[in-house]
């Protein structure tokens, strides 16, 4: 075993025992739905509540050069399920990227535990880390995850935030403790709330169905927002999540190094924590030893992939959004035009109803940015395109060209 | 664990004080310089001259700065405010030994007088000499200023300013940025932002011109008014930074209306996300977002992070209500009334808003009724295991101040929320190798009664 690693396991070990006796443990909670009011509209007033637990701590992820370059990393990972006495065991040096994907429903509420299981390979650090729910309106400092407003969780315990779901949209969820370190450290993932208007009664009117769904709602068509006329429709919704490491401050944090952060920049573009060609790879990625022997790791540590797949004729929702912490990047897909809907979370639309969507053949994020974006196949031919970004330099994979910020749409034939 | 509780709602009664002291409650939030009226309109007198500033990481950067006056540099010029319709001259003296002008984008036909013709504009020469710009601000808004010679060496040095023109229209009760209801405000604030390469600075102290090459640009320090975070927080003219007079600290109650004005004034892109809320960007280069101009910013875009690209304005009006959380954000459900009973809830306890549940307290002008009286939903984990920010007041709940562990927060005068207002591209959050700093602010949510520009919370700690 390598030394680092042991040191890491002793420190988490004394601390572990001093949490069974002293201290504290690992303890999520959840308040069960009792209150008889179907709040997400789904029909059961008893569902209401939504369970979620995340580790946050740290791990190793492969970039898509051909050295499957390893990364050390800070990051999160799903906890739901695990029993809360095996969450330190089930975490450590397990963390995903990008971190796991939140799906919510309007009129829920979220009850998302946040277990901070340590950082292994870094027993000099003791970092407390948050959740920053990115956009959450009217938002409470005490759930809003800024460490300098709040209060953030220390290793070896666990933080439950509270959430009432009100607004549908594309939001994002990162680490907000030491921002500029622990997000290009990987500690970033996809949040989106599906509307209430999913749930709406079969036959309802909606004026601005796409051609042949209308004029009514039917069981299972799905909407981007609470458009009130169906114009969000889509079939098949992908999160297509904007990130990318600087491998110098990756290095120089697994070896305890000053972080760069005046030099910072980024040679490993993603989408969704994954260089093409490994955007379009549909399997879990698992980690490999590195070159310096981390162990025969072998975690599954980038599980979303970000090949888009559609029948022609199917509208596809994008719910893009940029968690990069270094630069603005302009996204575009050679083909099929793009129909911007949403925006900061906030339907396309002025404050008296006028339609702001736009058509387009390109969007332009900043970290902190999303954007909804509606791909409209009926008039294209099947085939495969390419989601890709115009900031040609990002498209490689450090020294290797071409790769990066980019995937694949596969569009098959109609039947 | 502990159960969440409130210790103190003294601040009341402090902020009742203060707010007597500060009877001047609707004081200018942004520092402007403004002439008096003349018949010939409004005279600003500036001059360019050189200067240092201070970066929290312990830097001082040669700077080229527009001054008031006879006044000091300063990063960034003065904040230029004139009203819709007036006519204003610009006198520009020089006190560089390099030729210094003045452009004002969005402004109409605007005449130079003096100096020497330039690329853009007419330039004052090195050591004394002078130019005059006129002309008369058509439209209200946001707007700014910067030097119209070699600007992308001028600009990096210094050489640029915010201008704030205020709408011919508005009712004499009421703010407003433009000549429509829909940009009213209550409170507004400035953010106009930069970055500095700072090797650009030392060559051009040392006359190593030939060695400054704008190719090899690297930003390592990023501002917001002239100043670094934790700068930001410092009151308007400390003398601590003589030369970057104007600080950033937004602050609101809940429900009322701010309006950011947000200009890039930099060479780069900034990503402006606002915590706490989304807002709604209701102008962009000085015009309302309109198609037509009755029916106001009828094209506005609610987003939660604002994109002003180099030499853009952009108006957003934010508001922060707490509605919707599920538990009520001022913390009624806790026994807390004027007379608390102690064992809440008792015998003693009224459901005042006939909810099914008892609560102690009336609610709070504005709130959600919804809520009011819901407990708060989870308990917090034991000070042990937790860290705590500078800015905590101690409590979950707005107004309410908690139990801290010594020498830990409580830079929360009176129990408000904050909200860190940043740029996302996070690497701008640094001053140079150290974090936090950079383009970042701490908006605060001030509870009901307290006090807002006056009396203020201290700087950020860390």
């Amino acid at each position: 075993m390598n030394r680092k690693i042991a040191y890491g396991l002793m420190t988490l070990l004394a601390l572990g025992l001093g949490a069974s006796r002293a201290w504290g443990e690992i303890h999520t909670q959840f308040t069960p739905d009792t209150d008889g009011v179907d709040t997400d509209g789904n029909g059961d007033p008893n569902d209401d509540h939504v369970y979620l637990h995340m580790f946050a701590g740290d791990g190793f992820v492969n970039m898509a050069d051909q050295d499957r370059t390893l990364q050390y990393m800070f990051g999160f990972g799903d906890a739901t399920g695990v029993p809360d006495e095996m969450v330190m065991m089930h975490g450590m040096l397990a963390a995903e990227f990008p971190a796991p994907t939140i799906v919510v429903r309007e009129g829920q509420k979220v009850y998302l535990n946040l277990s901070n299981v340590g950082m292994m390979m870094r027993p000099d650090l003791f970092d407390p880390h948050t959740i920053h729910w990115h956009g959450f309106p009217n938002a409470a400092a005490i759930f809003d995850g800024v460490p300098d407003a709040s209060v953030s969780i220390a290793m070896g315990f666990t933080f439950t935030y509270f959430y009432q779901v009100v607004e549908p949209g594309t939001f994002m969820w990162h680490c907000h403790v030491e921002a500029t370190e622990h997000m290009q450290m990987g500690m970033l993932g996809n949040l989106y709330v599906l509307p209430k208007q999913d749930l709406l009664p079969p036959g309802t009117p909606l004026a601005n169905l796409p051609p042949g769904k209308g004029p009514t709602h039917q069981q299972g068509y799905k909407y981007c927002y609470n458009d009130g006329d169906g114009s969000t429709y889509y079939d098949v919704d992908y999160p297509i999540q904007i990130s990318s490491f600087d491998p110098e401050f990756h290095n120089a944090s697994l070896t305890v190094q000053p972080l760069p952060f005046a030099l910072m920049d980024d040679k490993f573009p993603m989408l969704n924590g994954r260089g093409y060609p490994d955007t379009t790879n549909l399997n879990v990625l698992y980690n490999t030893a590195g070159d310096e022997g981390y162990g025969e790791m072998n975690r599954p540590s980038q599980k979303v992939s970000s090949l888009i797949e559609a029948t022609r004729g199917e509208r596809v929702l994008l719910r893009i959004s940029s968690l990069s912490t270094t630069s603005f990047h302009t996204l575009t897909v050679a083909g099929i035009p793009m129909h911007v809907i949403g925006q900061g979370s906030r339907l396309l639309r002025g404050p008296n109803g006028e339609d702001l969507t736009y058509w387009t053949n390109s969007v332009n994020l900043g970290g902190g940015e999303a954007k909804d974006v509606i791909l409209d196949t009926a008039n294209i031919e099947p085939g495969d395109y390419a989601l890709y970004t115009t900031n040609l330099s990002h498209l490689s994979n450090n020294t290797e060209d071409f790769g990066g910020m980019m995937t694949e749409i596969i569009l098959h034939p109609a039947e | 664990m502990n159960t969440v509780s409130i210790r103190t709602r003294t601040y009341l009664l402090l902020a009742a004080l203060i707010a007597c002291i500060l009877a001047n409650a609707a004081q200018a939030m942004i520092m402007t310089i403004r002439p008096a009226a003349t018949p010939g309109g409004l005279e600003f007198n500036l001059s360019a001259k050189q200067g240092y500033i201070l970066t929290p990481d312990g830097g001082a950067y040669y700077m080229w700065g527009y001054a008031n006056g006879d006044g000091l540099m300063q990063y960034p010029g003065p904040t230029l405010e004139f009203n819709q319709g007036e006519t204003v001259t610009i006198h520009l003296t020089n006190q560089l030994d390099v030729p210094v002008s003045m452009v004002f984008p969005g402004q109409l036909n605007v005449t130079a007088g003096g100096g020497t013709a330039g690329v853009l504009t007419n330039e004052a020469a090195p050591a004394g000499g002078m130019v005059s710009y006129t002309f008369t601000a058509t439209h209200a808004g946001t707007y700014h200023y910067h030097s119209g010679t070699n600007p992308e060496l001028q600009i990096e040095m210094g050489l640029f300013g915010a201008i704030i023109v205020r709408p011919d229209n508005q009712p004499a009760e009421e703010t407003w940025a433009y000549n429509h209801v829909d940009s009213q405000y209550d409170y507004e604030y400035l953010f106009l932002m930069s970055e500095m390469d700072p090797t650009i600075h030392e060559k051009a102290e040392c006359g190593m011109w030939d060695q400054i090459d704008m190719n090899e640009y690297w930003p390592v320090l990023w501002f917001i008014n002239g100043r670094c975070a934790p700068d930001v927080m410092l009151p308007d003219n400390t003398p601590l930074l003589p030369h970057q007079p104007y600080s950033c600290r937004p602050q609101v109650h809940p429900n009322e209306r701010m309006l950011m004005r947000l200009i890039g004034g930099g060479r780069d892109l900034h990503p402006f996300h606002h915590h706490g809320n989304n807002a709604l960007q209701i102008a962009r280069d000085g015009r309302l977002l309109s198609s037509s101009p009755a029916l106001g910013a009828n094209l506005a875009v609610s987003d939660f992070t604002q994109a002003a690209a180099p030499g853009m304005t952009l108006d957003c009006i934010f508001t922060w209500t707490g509605k919707g959380l599920g538990w009520d954000v001022y913390g009624h459900e806790q026994d807390i009334d004027n007379e608390p009973t102690g064992d809440f809830p008792g015998p003693g306890d009224v459901d005042h808003n006939e909810n099914g549940s008892v609560d102690n307290v009336d609610p709070v002008a504005g709130e959600d009724m919804e809520d009011h009286g819901k407990p708060f939903p989870v308990q917090l984990p034991d000070n042990k295991a937790l860290a705590f920010g500078a800015t905590y007041s101690g409590s979950p709940f707005l107004g309410a101040m908690g139990d801290l562990p010594p020498g830990e927060g409580g830079m929360n005068m009176f129990g408000g929320m904050m909200f860190m207002w940043h740029s996302h591209n996070e690497k701008e959050m640094v001053n140079y190798d150290i974090f936090p700093g950079g383009l970042m602010t701490m908006m605060f949510v001030e509870p009901p009664g307290a006090p807002i520009g006056g009396a203020h919370t201290m700087p950020m700690g860390q």
